[in-house]
């Protein structure tokens, strides 16, 4: 399922395009993330900087009574803030000046200046500090709380999250309607191509006026399908033509051959001749009607005799025609159903079909053998009609032939028969949208046309 | 019977016309769609048989169709080239009876002939029918030979029925194929025949008299005559 879902190109038009969206996403924010962070940090640390080595001036030129009275005039001034943070301890550790108390441990006791995580008055506070040893022992700390341009950072990356998310969101949803719009037409050209490919040549794919380039795909197949229906349609012209032209004569024939073993008596062997004469002319129009059928069969023309049918009742009905033919050959003819098969179809083609199949597999069983009719719904819910026979059974490399107009197998040489029963049977499975399927029964064959699904 | 025959091909029509008059009956010629018309409208015939592709402004079935418009109720055989299914459903459609494709053999096209022209002149329905000494009952579906009754199974009943209300007439294995089973298909094998033999076993065997015959080359006949 994701596989195919991957495999469609709408959808993998979408990803490609989030993904393309998101890198632009991050090509705009990484700098402008680096950047800001530098700016501000840098400004921070001069700041600081600033701040300690006037503290260290007024040290280092007054003393540490002076310092004190600095540093506490400073803080006094920005009491209410903690943003500004100032530490004054002595040697012993003790508080001199400041706004809070404790002198972090992580701080080391030599200089620096770096970001840290200290407790301030009992609160955990990000903070970037600086802090110095001055003579005498004393140490001092400067810092800035930098909790506020955390709360920033924490505003920037939500933003840069829901833009993330936004775009990722759009191109799925659009991604997911490009792709039903297009499957639901992919669809509709669909549905109207299996139609024509089933024979009925009136279908055209759907197509509006505008020049999508599905629409431009599809006009140019239905003018193709016109020339397509032109043509068969001159086919169907010049057979019925020939057919018409072929049975004028072939009528002529029969009925000069018939009219002689009427009218005028002649020696038993004359006779013998007229009466062979007159079934080789009948076998030559079988085989014209037959290919007639064919012709007829395979451009469709019998789809206007589709009705709903039980193809199990159909089956059972044919199978029950040629009980008396096995009987008569001592063979066992058994109809075997599984319920109703409802479908639609040319009851009258299935029939036919059905019923070459049981005359072959008789054929093929002999005196004494058996052969097995079944109708069935296999786990997909397709319908099977299967005729199998114990008989010799066929070769794997005549398989794929047995199908073709005029072909004898090796097994049927010598019975009676043109070789265009199964061709019969492929183009009435064909005409229903069936697949014909050959297998052995060890020993003996068993043909099976799967309808549906 | 006095036929009419509305062909333009000569050779058939001639051949037509021969065995037909061998048979026993008169026919007339109409070689085009106007003379057809023509004899049609003015003659009473006990049937028609009817080309579909004629010279002459009107051709088979736009004759059929001006006859049935105007209440001639003759029963009309269609004798066509054209074997397409539609081509078949157009020619019943118009007014035609039955419908017989070319090449035929003249046995088939006088044993439909027969039972056009018998179905038009009985129409009555019968609770018992009889042929010799064989009797069949339709209400309860029993059939009897010489009182002695006969088990036969619901397709043989069907097939007995067919060939008693044919009593006298030659009815083909094509006609058995579409009155009995409904195929309009030629099966490989001649499967009628084993039907035929079937029945014949239950309901000839053991009498002196051979009521269910076998015509050669057209099909089988039901009778009691000799």
């Amino acid at each position: 399922m994701s596989s195919r879902f991957m495999r469609f190109s709408a959808v993998t038009v979408a990803l490609t395009y989030v993904a393309l969206s998101l890198v632009v996403l991050a090509a705009f924010a990484m700098p402008l993330w680096y950047s800001w962070r530098e700016t501000i940090e840098e400004e921070r640390a001069h700041v600081l900087k600033a701040n300690t080595h006037r503290l260290v001036e007024i040290f280092n030129e007054q003393g540490v009574a002076a310092l004190s009275v600095t540093i506490n005039a400073q803080v006094d001034a920005k009491a209410a803030e903690d943003e500004d943070l100032i530490l004054l301890i002595d040697a012993q550790g003790k508080k001199m000046a400041g706004n809070f108390s404790t002198w972090p441990e992580v701080l080391a006791n030599a200089s620096g200046g770096r970001t840290y995580s200290i407790d301030i008055n009992g609160r955990e506070t990000r903070v970037a500090a600086m802090h110095v040893a001055l003579p005498g022992g004393y140490r001092l700390l400067v810092a800035n709380n930098i909790d506020k341009y955390r709360r920033l950072e924490h505003f920037f990356l939500l933003g840069l999250g829901i833009a993330t998310g936004i775009v990722v969101l759009l191109g799925i949803v659009s991604g997911l309607l490009v792709r039903r719009a297009l499957l639901a037409k992919v669809r509709d050209i669909n549905r109207a191509a299996s139609a024509i490919m089933a024979g009925d040549f009136s279908h055209r794919l759907p197509h509006d006026s505008g020049e999508s380039e599905l629409n431009t795909l599809a006009a140019t197949q239905n003018r193709m399908l016109d020339q397509i229906e032109q043509l068969i349609g001159s086919v169907r012209n010049v057979s019925n033509a020939i057919a018409h032209d072929l049975r004028t004569p072939l009528a002529e024939l029969r009925s000069r051959l018939e009219e002689l073993s009427i009218a005028q008596p002649a020696p038993a062997p004359v006779m013998d001749e007229i009466h062979g004469a007159i079934a080789d002319v009948d076998r030559v129009i079988n085989i014209f009607n037959a290919l007639l059928r064919l012709a007829e069969i395979d451009t469709g023309a019998r789809r206007s005799g589709f009705v709903e049918l039980d193809a199990a009742g159909v089956a059972g009905d044919v199978a029950d025609f040629y009980l008396p033919l096995a009987e008569s050959k001592d063979c066992e003819l058994n109809f075997i159903s599984s319920g109703p098969l409802t479908m639609t179809g040319d009851p009258l083609l299935l029939a036919q079909a059905i019923g070459n199949l049981i005359d072959n597999a008789l054929k093929f069983a002999g005196e004494g053998g058996s052969v097995t009719v079944e109708t069935s719904i296999d786990g997909d819910g397709a319908k099977l009609i299967s005729v199998a026979d114990n008989g010799p059974g066929i070769a794997d490399t005549e398989k794929e032939k047995v199908f073709d107009r005029f072909y004898r197998g090796d097994a049927s040489r010598g019975t009676p028969g043109v070789g265009l029963g199964l061709s019969l049977v492929a183009a009435v499975a064909r005409l229903h949208g069936a697949t014909l399927m050959l297998s052995d029964t060890h020993p003996g064959l068993r043909v099976t046309l799967r309808i549906g699904a | 019977m006095k036929l009419l025959i509305v062909e333009d091909n000569e050779r058939v029509a001639q051949f037509l016309k021969k065995g037909l008059q061998e048979s026993g009956h008169t026919a007339d010629h109409a070689a085009t769609g106007r003379d057809g018309m023509f004899f049609a409208a003015s003659e009473p015939y006990d049937a028609i048989i009817m080309d579909r592709m004629l010279p002459g402004g009107i051709d088979g079935l736009g004759i059929i169709e001006a006859l049935r418009k105007s209440g001639n109720k003759v029963p009309i055989l269609i004798l066509s080239a054209l074997s397409g299914v539609d081509d078949r459903i157009r020619g019943l459609k118009s007014g035609g009876d039955d419908y017989l494709v070319k090449p035929f053999a003249f046995g088939e096209l006088l044993a439909r002939l027969d039972a056009l022209v018998r179905r038009s002149q009985d129409a009555r329905s019968e609770t018992t029918l009889t042929v010799g000494d064989l009797s069949m009952d339709l209400l309860s579906h029993k059939v009897s030979r010489s009182g002695k009754p006969l088990a036969l199974q619901p397709r043989e009943f069907k097939l007995l029925e067919y060939l008693m209300r044919h009593a006298d007439q030659v009815v083909t294995r094509t006609m058995l194929l579409e009155n009995i089973w409904e195929y309009d298909f030629d099966p490989q094998t001649n499967v009628v025949d084993v039907h035929i033999s079937k029945l014949r076993q239950k309901i000839d065997a053991g009498a002196d008299r051979q009521l269910l015959r076998t015509i050669r080359n057209s099909g089988y006949m039901l009778t009691a005559n000799d």
